[in-house]
C-alpha cells in the first residue's frame, strides 16, 4: 500500500480531504445497518438492520457507545426508524408488516404500540413536525397517514393507493402537512388534506427508474429525490398563479446531478444547517454536493465538493446530517458498519 | 373489344377482388367475434367490481347500524367515515364504465375500507383483488 503525506501548509481544505473520518465502528454484527436516525437534539442515534434489532448511540468523550438494543419488537428486519419530534418517541417500520411506537423512559425504551395494517413489509416511517401525525409506507404499494391523540393511541387517518408499485420512502415537509413518497413505479407523490381526507396532489415525474429516497430542504421550497437511475434530481414548489389554471401548487424538476454516482443511489439528506446534501451509494461511495453561489434560483447548479471512495466496504444504505452540529454527518452500510464524519466546505 | 377487355380483367383482377372480399368478410366476422369477446369480459370485470362493492357496502352499511351514534368521539370518528365510505360508493359512476375515474375512484374505496378496517380494528374476511398487481419485489 502507497501512502503519501501531505505536508502542503493549506489550512483550507481542498476537496479532497473535505471529509474526514471521525470513527468506525460495527453497529449491526454479521448484519446489514439499513438505517440511521439522530434524535432532535443530536444526543441519540438511533440504528436498525437486518437483525431484527434498534440500537440506540450516545457519545461517551470521544466514543460512540450503545446504550441500548430493543431487540424484542420485530419478527423480521427493521427497515428504517424515526425520533418523533419531542424525541420521546421512535417509530421503526419492519419487513414483518408492522410499525413499533417506542417511549422513552429514563434510559430505555419499551414498546408501547403496535402499528398493524399494511399486507407486507413497512419500508419507511415518519413523524409530521407537529408529532401528531405519523406516516408509514409499504410493498403493498400503500401509504398510511396516522393520527395520535393525547391518550398515545394511534388510528389510522388515511390509506392511499396512488402509487402503482412498492413504496420506498415518505418524508413530511419540515414545517406544513404536506407528506412526499418515493416508489418503485419511478414516481414522487405528494399529499395533503383537503375536506377531511388525505389526497395526492402532485406526481413528480422524470426519474427512469426506482426513487429511493427524498429530502427537503430547510424552507421545504425544495425537494431532493434519489433513484436508481444513479441521478439525483432537485425540484421546486412553484407558487400557485405561476401556472395558470391549477390550484395546488406544483412542483418542477430545476436540476439533474447525473454523472457523479456509477451505481444506485440509496440514500439523500440535505443538512438543514448548512445546505450541504449528502448522499449514500451503492458504488460504496459518500458524497457531498452544494449550491454554487450566486447560481439561478430557477436554474441552480451545485458542485460535488467531497468525495469519499470506499467510504465503507459495501452499499452505502444511509446518511444523516447531526441536527445541531454542522457539518458532523453519520453513514451505515451493508457492512453492517456505521461511520462518523466530519465535512468542511473546501475552498 | 370491349367484352374481351372486361373478361380479361375480370380473370386479371379476381386476386385483388377475391382479396378485397376476404378482407371485408374477415373483417366483419373480426368485429363481431372481438365484440363478443368484449362484451363477456366487461361483463365479467362489471360483475366482479359490482360485487366488490356491493360486498363493501353491505359492510359498512352493516356497521353503521351496529355502531351507535352519540357516544364518544371515537365513535363518531368512526361513524363519520363509514359515512364517507358508503357516500363513495353510491356516487361510484357504475352506469358509465367508459368514465377514466373509474380505476381512481375503486383505489380510493378500497383504501378507505382499509382504513375502516383498522379503526375498527378488524380483520376483513373478504379478500380484496387487485386488477392490476403487477410485478413486485
Amino acid at each position: 500500500m502507497l501512502i503519501i503525506f501531505s505536508l502542503s501548509p493549506q489550512t483550507r481544505p481542498s476537496m479532497k480531504d473535505s471529509l474526514t473520518l471521525l470513527s468506525r465502528l460495527s453497529a449491526h454484527p454479521d448484519s446489514r445497518c439499513w438505517f440511521l436516525a439522530w434524535n432532535p437534539t443530536g444526543t441519540l442515534l438511533a440504528s436498525c438492520g437486518g437483525d431484527k434489532t434498534i440500537r440506540i448511540w450516545g457519545k461517551e468523550g470521544d466514543t460512540w457507545v450503545c446504550k441500548s438494543v430493543l431487540g424484542e419488537g420485530h419478527q423480521r428486519t427493521v427497515r428504517k426508524v424515526a425520533w418523533s419530534p419531542c424525541g420521546n418517541y421512535l417509530a421503526s417500520a419492519s419487513f414483518d408488516a408492522t410499525t413499533c411506537i417506542w417511549m422513552k423512559k429514563n434510559n430505555d425504551f419499551e414498546c408501547i404500540t403496535t402499528l398493524e395494517g399494511h399486507e407486507n413489509e413497512v419500508k419507511s416511517v415518519a413523524w409530521a413536525p407537529s408529532g401528531s401525525l405519523l406516516a408509514t409506507c409499504s410493498r403493498d404499494k400503500s401509504v398510511w397517514v396516522w393520527e395520535v391523540d393525547e391518550e398515545e393511541e394511534y388510528e389510522c387517518v388515511s390509506v392511499l393507493n396512488s402509487h402503482t408499485q412498492d413504496v420506498k420512502h415518505v418524508v413530511w415537509h419540515p414545517n406544513q402537512e404536506l407528506l412526499a413518497s418515493a416508489s418503485y413505479d419511478d414516481t414522487v407523490k405528494l399529499y395533503h388534506e383537503e375536506e377531511d381526507d388525505w389526497v395526492c396532489c402532485a406526481t413528480l415525474e422524470g426519474h427512469t427508474s426506482t426513487v429511493w429516497s427524498l429530502a427537503f430542504d430547510q424552507s421545504g421550497e425544495q425537494l431532493a429525490s434519489c433513484s436508481d437511475d444513479k441521478t439525483m434530481r432537485i425540484w421546486r414548489r412553484m407558487a400557485s398563479g405561476e401556472e395558470q389554471g391549477k390550484k395546488d401548487p406544483t412542483w418542477k424538476c430545476i436540476c439533474t446531478l447525473s454523472g457523479y454516482h456509477t451505481r444506485t443511489i440509496y440514500d439523500v439528506n440535505w443538512s438543514h444547517l448548512t445546505g450541504a446534501i449528502a448522499t449514500a451509494c451503492g458504488d460504496d461511495a459518500i458524497r457531498i454536493f452544494e449550491e454554487d453561489a450566486g447560481s439561478d434560483v430557477m436554474q441552480p447548479t451545485f458542485s460535488l465538493t467531497a468525495h469519499m471512495p470506499r467510504a465503507h466496504s459495501q452499499d452505502v444504505n444511509c446518511v444523516a446530517w447531526h441536527p445541531k452540529e454542522p457539518g458532523l454527518l453519520a453513514s451505515c452500510s451493508d457492512d453492517g458498519e456505521m461511520a462518523f464524519w466530519q465535512y468542511q466546505r473546501p475552498e | 373489344m370491349e367484352s374481351a377487355d372486361d373478361l380479361f380483367e375480370g380473370i386479371v383482377m379476381c386476386e385483388e377482388r377475391y382479396h378485397g372480399e376476404g378482407y371485408e368478410e374477415g373483417f366483419a366476422e373480426g368485429n363481431h367475434v372481438g365484440e363478443t369477446e368484449g362484451k363477456q369480459y366487461g361483463a365479467l370485470y362489471g360483475a366482479r367490481a359490482g360485487s366488490e362493492l356491493g360486498c363493501y357496502l353491505g359492510f359498512a352499511s352493516t356497521w353503521r347500524l351496529l355502531l351507535s351514534p352519540n357516544t364518544d368521539e371515537k365513535q363518531s370518528k368512526k361513524i363519520k367515515t363509514l359515512d364517507s365510505l358508503i357516500k363513495m360508493i353510491q356516487s361510484f359512476p357504475t352506469d358509465d364504465p367508459t368514465n377514466d375515474k373509474l380505476q381512481d375512484e375503486l383505489s380510493r374505496i378500497r383504501g378507505k375500507v382499509k382504513q375502516l378496517c383498522s379503526m375498527l380494528n378488524i380483520q376483513p374476511d373478504f379478500r380484496m383483488n387487485y386488477d392490476n398487481s403487477g410485478l413486485s419485489f
